[in-house]
């Protein structure tokens, strides 16, 4: 976390510097089924990020070695587009990418049935087109819903959400500023079903009281964005095309 | 998957072009629908997204302070990018940038500078020591076919809607960038045995060669590009010329319409 203490992220009046309330998440919208080429995919709007995931498979596992006999390999590239933040970002993988990559696909192989297709891979693309705090999770949910326009089938959807701390006090979905002010940052992955943890990082600095309370706003935000996932995916079939 | 079968394709190509046909029922020279959309993105000093048929682009330009070139105190520069990602179709691997996108990128990066519609002058801000360099960065998120075209599309479009961030810089304030003119790119594909405007994909995967033609709004070249392994005629040539300049009037109005102007 960026941790300067003096910028002030809470106003007088107790509300957030945008409006928001404690527990409250920015507006989010997801349409499914956005891009022609892919077998699977899904855009995010999150506050001003925007995700986009695409769904390539399963097929057949290449190189030889990622594969495994027994279940199917996820193949995770999370990417940030060189417009997509203030500073340009030079095209590439980085560190930052390759890890929230990793972890991402470890959380996506949790819920998807991999064993259904014994060494294959199923190909995720996470782009984000816009930046401004919790792209690891707007990325999450595009990927889940992207999975599930593709037909691959799953246990449960996955949401990502985050909740942090500013001024020592909880709040949910941290924005740009209280991400960069703010004194830690919990993202993690829900599958909002059966309420369990499929990603989960943080950074920091919580108490066992604050991380509970992080948490139960994740839950309680979850829930939220859960209903716009399946939304979007009952409206991407409604019409009956494909 | 289409890819397995491109005999068949290649047949069926060739007989639809004996009866003056395409596959998705368009004549020789017409386009897809464009649907244009600038100022899209947060965060992108200029942007635009360009959908034409399945093909899904989006454009941003981003601005930085660089020294200049020994040779060139007095000028700033002008880089364009484009990147067929891996999210864009199932046919494109992840690592370093391809031959292939590479190419696309200079293709369209050749168009817009060649026109000069960019002064290169106007983005110098204390000579030999500091100049803007501008950057478009072009994303393809779906490949449907001509993404030439819908990435030079884009680039144009968004670098026109440009603000340069000098605030952010500390060196003044923001102002819009000086774009002069619209340099618009036409592509053609050989299916069939004759050309078309505007391949799809499908028609990509069954033809050969491939023509870009850049121009600007008077009418003249600013780039040329052949191809994939093909040959064709000067008379071949005058005859997609003539459609370039049609087809470019349109798109250079509709980036007009767009901007309100």
């Amino acid at each position: 976390m960026g941790g300067y203490g003096d910028v002030q992220l809470l106003r007088d009046d107790g509300l957030r510097l945008d409006g928001r309330k404690l527990d409250e998440m920015r507006p989010v919208s997801i349409e499914a089924g956005i891009l022609p080429a892919a077998d699977g995919s899904a855009m995010v709007t999150h506050g001003l990020n925007v995700a986009v995931a695409a769904v390539y498979g399963p097929m057949e596992a290449h190189p030889r070695k990622i594969q495994r006999q027994d279940r199917a390999v996820i193949d995770v590239r999370y990417n940030m587009a060189p417009f997509s933040t203030s500073d340009r970002i030079r095209p590439g993988f980085n560190r930052r990418s390759r890890e929230i990559s990793k972890v991402t696909a470890e959380a996506l192989e949790s819920v998807v049935l991999v064993e259904r297709y014994p060494r294959s891979k199923i190909r995720v693309e996470i782009e984000i087109l816009a930046a401004e705090a919790g792209t690891r999770c707007a990325g999450i949910t595009a990927a889940a819903v992207a999975l599930a326009d593709a037909g691959i089938p799953m246990r449960d959807l996955i949401v990502g959400v985050a909740s942090g701390k500013v001024e020592d006090t909880v709040v949910l979905d941290l924005d740009k500023a209280e991400d960069n002010y703010g004194q830690a940052d919990l993202p993690v992955g829900i599958l909002p079903n059966t309420g369990e943890i499929a990603f989960l990082q943080m950074d920091g600095d919580l108490s066992p009281d604050e991380y509970n309370l992080a948490m139960e706003y994740n839950f309680k935000a979850a829930a939220e964005i859960h209903e716009i996932m399946v939304d979007a995916l009952k409206r991407r079939y409604e019409g009956g095309e494909n | 998957m289409v890819e397995l079968v491109p005999t068949l394709l290649r047949q069926e190509l060739a007989r639809l072009a004996e009866d003056d046909m395409r596959l998705d029922g368009r004549g020789q020279w017409d386009g897809r629908e464009v649907d244009l959309e600038i100022n899209c993105l947060y965060n992108a000093e200029g942007s635009a997204k360009v959908v034409m048929g399945k093909t899904i682009v989006y454009a941003g330009v981003k601005f930085e302070l660089r020294t200049p070139w020994p040779d060139r105190p007095a000028q700033g520069s002008l880089m364009c990018g484009a990147e067929l990602r891996p999210v864009a179709h199932r046919k494109y691997e992840p690592g370093p940038p391809s031959p292939q996108s590479i190419e696309l990128g200079r293709v369209v990066d050749r168009g817009i500078r060649e026109s000069g519609c960019i002064d290169m002058e106007s983005l110098c801000i204390v000579p030999g020591e500091k100049v803007w360099g501008v950057m478009i960065d072009i994303h393809v998120l779906s490949d449907g076919g001509n993404v030439f075209d819908a990435c030079g599309l884009a680039a144009i479009a968004a670098l026109r809607t440009a603000v340069v961030p000098a605030e952010r810089f500390d060196v003044g304030e923001d102002y819009t960038l000086k774009v002069k003119g619209t340099p618009i790119m036409a592509s053609f594909t050989r299916v069939g045995g004759r050309y078309v405007y505007d391949p799809s994909e499908e028609e990509e995967l069954g033809g050969d060669e491939r023509i870009h033609i850049t121009l600007g709004d008077e009418g003249h070249l600013h780039s040329l590009q052949k191809g994939l392994r093909g040959v064709f005629t000067p008379a071949e040539f005058a005859e997609i010329f003539d459609v370039a300049h049609l087809r470019c009037a349109e798109l250079r109005k509709l980036v007009a319409n767009q901007e309100g102007n």
